[in-house]
């Protein structure tokens, strides 16, 4: 193969791409012991995995299906419940949290870090704490999906209003407009594409998420998932995965044929 | 929902005059079906009312943090860290080899165009813990299962963001380099990967962000890090210990996301 020359002064690789790889590289080898990576385990890893993988290819239990029907019902309606009551709380957080809309820079500061610490701690954590709190069941799933997602939520809100125009606030301000109404007639619909766009993408995470709430007893097909993997039935196992990448690509593809609707793909919910 | 609220505005908008309006339409149907949920996920908000002192009570468990095996929670902290980072190295080789066959303008055929992009929307739609309780099954306990499950997951969006991106470059700089006789890899590596430095920066970041979340939770299911800690703690009404716990949690990862956050500013 011809040898590539890069396109710098001396045909070798950017400097600082040279120092982010060998840094990469070294904080691996540092860690790989940590991690218990070695080269035994990597030599000597593929049997079991090849063997688990032929477990793998069994027939379905069909009688299964009822059962996992209602469990999957239960996932998406913990997922849509726990996404309105989050959208309810993180509307007028968000506007609390925006730096244009808020009252006072103090408020907006206390509400940015309380909903950094929303943020911190993933939903299984929440759920794990919910569920010792108010037992099993989905209502601590639902609890600790909100509890997430308002502190996304409000953040990506309060993000997509400090993007807002001045020219629609000043002109309803210079009618005589107030703080209520500014927010109401000026930013709220100039954020709006954004929220549609947001609460799509929150959606599509909140399934993923309330998938696997059940493996600490709060609700949803996660629960069958632990025990049907403890019990060795595979034959449920690969059900329960080919019915949750259905749905999920599902909820994917009709959100991506949404949010282009929408915004014509000029929204970037990631920042 | 959202998809029929547009529709009800596409005709209002076709409309003279003062337009119908339906909102309260569709509020009444969301409530309804909200309601629905509620019974039938046998959700009782009262009890829940009810429960607040005794929340206050519960809560006030974990006022006092018990930091005495803070060496073991450190190491393991440290783990979940490693964790996270492999799995994002390994995301991103695997990410970097396919988005290009799964960006449209660059991609040598349009079926390994559909295949790549196939691929990496399956393995974006298994969740993580998922993943991660299969291959504990598969190659016993300890956080290479967790690697694994998260370079799989988490490739399947950085995969995704790259693809995205790479499609969003203008055609003329691919074509430049198509002129001058680059192939495909020279193409990809000198035309593609330049041109979104720094989305590519920026998404990377994103999704080790994600990992070092994740990965605090994967010892649920045993493939290592804090989780597993976490779990036994509470599992043994250790409240103190569990607040210890996830006082670190909390702390890495905000450490983590300002650090990150510095970066993203620093590079735009």
């Amino acid at each position: 193969m011809q040898k590539w020359h890069w396109p710098t002064p001396n045909g070798l690789p950017p400097f600082h791409i040279s120092i982010v790889v060998i840094c990469s590289i070294l904080l691996l080898a540092l860690s790989a012991s940590m991690v218990e990576i070695s080269y035994n385990r990597i030599v000597n890893g593929w049997r079991p995995m090849v063997d688990f993988l032929g477990h793998l290819l069994v027939t379905p239990d069909w009688s299964y299906l009822g059962q996992l029907g209602a469990k999957m019902l239960e996932t998406v309606e913990m997922t849509v419940l726990a996404t309105a009551i989050a959208t309810i709380v993180s509307v007028p957080v968000g506007i609390l949290a925006a730096e244009n809309a808020s009252p006072h820079p103090f408020v907006y500061r206390i509400m940015r870090e309380v909903l950094s610490f929303a943020r911190a701690l993933p939903e299984l954590v929440w759920a794990l704490v919910f569920v010792s709190a108010v037992g099993l069941g989905p209502l601590p799933g639902v609890m600790a999906l909100a509890f997430v997602t308002v502190g996304f939520m409000a953040k990506f809100i309060a993000e997509s209003i400090e993007v807002v125009g001045k020219g629609a606030v000043e002109g309803i301000q210079s009618t005589g407009g107030g703080r209520l109404q500014t927010i109401m007639f000026a930013i709220m619909p100039q954020a709006l594409p954004d929220f549609a766009g947001t609460l799509l993408y929150i959606l599509d995470h909140n399934l993923r998420a309330a998938a696997i709430l059940g493996l600490v007893g709060a609700g949803g097909i996660g629960y069958d998932m632990v025990i049907s993997m403890r019990m060795f039935e595979y034959d449920r196992i690969i059900m329960i995965a080919i019915s949750i990448y259905l749905i999920v690509t599902l909820l994917d593809r009709l959100s991506d044929k949404l949010r282009k609707r929408i915004i014509h793909g000029k929204v970037n919910v990631i920042r | 929902m959202v998809k029929s609220m547009l529709s009800a505005n596409h005709a209002m908008a076709g409309l003279e005059g003062r337009p119908r309006n339906l909102f309260p339409v569709w509020l009444s149907l969301i409530l309804i079906v909200l309601w629905r949920i509620t019974v039938d996920l046998d959700i009782d908000f009262s009890t829940l009312a009810y429960g607040v002192s005794d929340m206050g009570e519960y809560f006030s468990r974990y006022r006092t943090p018990d930091f005495s095996r803070i060496s073991t929670y450190l190491e393991l902290i440290l783990q979940t860290l490693a964790t996270a980072f492999w799995g994002t190295v390994f995301a991103l080789i695997v990410s970097v080899v396919l988005a290009p066959l799964a960006a449209r303008n660059l991609s040598p055929h349009p079926l390994i165009y559909r295949l790549s992009r196939e691929m990496l929307n399956f393995m974006r739609a298994m969740p993580d813990l998922l993943l991660a309780l299969l291959f504990v099954a598969a190659i016993g306990l300890g956080p290479l299962a967790g690697i694994i499950a998260l370079s799989i997951h988490t490739a399947g969006f950085l995969g995704k963001f790259f693809a995205e991106s790479l499609e969003r470059v203008d055609g003329g700089v691919y074509e430049a380099l198509e002129a001058v006789g680059a192939g495909f890899l020279q193409t990809v590596m000198f035309a593609g990967w330049p041109s979104i430095n720094r989305e590519f920066v920026g998404y990377t970041l994103y999704i080790m962000d994600r990992n070092v979340r994740a990965a605090s939770v994967l010892g649920l299911v045993g493939a290592g890090g804090i989780g597993l800690e976490l779990n036994e703690a509470l599992a043994l009404f250790r409240y103190d210990r569990a607040s210890a716990i996830m006082i670190l949690i909390i702390t890495v990862i905000i450490v983590i996301d300002h650090l990150s956050s510095y970066l993203r500013k620093k590079l735009n």
